[in-house]
């Protein structure tokens, strides 16, 4: 599989849309075992100010990994993933994940280091935001981000 | 500034809580997580494809710190499984607080996990914020970091995370 894409800053990776259910809310905390109420059980969200059961981060984590895997290809590895959850991201509507290259930065010329800044959108307003960091074969080799270990992985 | 219990504040800086050999990662777990957000990687699904880039088939990345979670049931276990990220709970209750919840995570990832595979996970309290007004009412924030490491040591990755804690119990 040789579908890499040739990171520049700027350049916009292709929305990632998906509608936010009580399926994949309940569903993405149950297969990561995160049984805390605020992720399948609405009435005791809503006693504890919620206004209805919550994503859970894992389950957030592993949407924007795929937003950025998607783009990327198996050859994309994420070494770092930062994200901030500003509202409640709540089973209503659909969900929008967007997000552009911000920066690019060589480590050697098998790896480059490519950074997306990135927001989990529900209608028009921001739930989560993310920066990503996620190594890409560089022009010059053919081995893979994944080959690298110990020392030689920076995240 | 809100002074802090003494409890609290031993366990900043130290590991609280370690958590060693919950589960082994297997395919059949991780794929329940794919499922879920439909993810296609193939680093995840296909052995044939994975090959080239991870020898075999990898978990998530995204799912590492739920490899120190227990199932919520198991047959020889008496009592409540292990909470998620227990040190955050017993933070939250020793300030006195009724709810908690993850406001941001930081993942860095290191080795990946293959079927097989389990981790040992620490839980450090970092740092605990002075209270003040949120949007939730009289809370404050702190933060917890969790190191993966395999069995032999290698580091798998560091999650941090900033909690916040509100509503006062009795209020």
């Amino acid at each position: 599989m040789n579908r890499t894409p040739k990171p520049h800053i700027g350049m916009k990776l292709p929305d990632l849309f998906l509608p936010v259910t009580r399926k994949l809310v309940s569903m993405g905390a149950a297969a990561s075992r995160d049984w805390q109420p605020q992720h399948h059980d609405p009435d005791w969200a809503r006693e504890a100010g919620l206004p209805d059961i919550i994503m859970n981060n894992y389950t957030q984590a592993g949407l924007i990994s795929r937003f950025v895997t998607d783009w990327s290809g198996p050859a994309g590895r994420i070494g770092r993933l930062r994200f901030a959850m500003r509202r409640p991201l709540c089973p209503v509507g659909n969900l929008t994940i967007r997000g552009a290259v911000v920066d690019l930065s060589a480590e050697s010329d098998t790896l480059i280091w490519t950074e997306i800044d990135a927001e989990i959108l529900v209608g028009d307003n921001i739930v989560t935001t993310a920066t990503i960091r996620v190594a890409l074969p560089g022009p010059g080799g053919d081995s893979s981000a994944w080959h690298c270990s110990g020392s030689r992985w920076n995240p | 500034m809100t002074s802090l219990p003494d409890t609290v504040k031993d366990w900043l800086g130290r590991p609280v809580i370690v958590m060693d050999h919950v589960l082994t990662v297997e395919q059949g777990l991780w794929a329940n997580f794919c499922v879920a957000i439909e993810d296609a990687n193939p680093l995840y699904w296909d052995y044939r494809l994975a090959r080239e880039e991870t020898e075999t088939v990898i978990a998530p990345p995204m799912m590492l710190p739920s490899w120190a979670i227990d199932h919520d049931w198991r047959p020889e276990r008496e009592g409540p499984a292990p909470r998620t990220l227990e040190l955050h709970f017993m933070v939250k209750d020793a300030l006195g607080y009724k709810n908690g919840l993850v406001t941001e995570v930081e993942l860095e990832l290191h080795e990946p996990l293959r079927a097989g595979d389990s981790v040992k996970a620490e839980q450090i309290l970092r740092s605990v914020g002075d209270e003040r007004e949120t949007k939730l009412g009289t809370g404050r924030n702190w933060e917890i970091d969790v190191v993966y490491r395999k069995p032999d040591g290698t580091l798998a990755g560091v999650q941090s995370l900033t909690f916040l804690g509100y509503g006062r119990v009795g209020a």
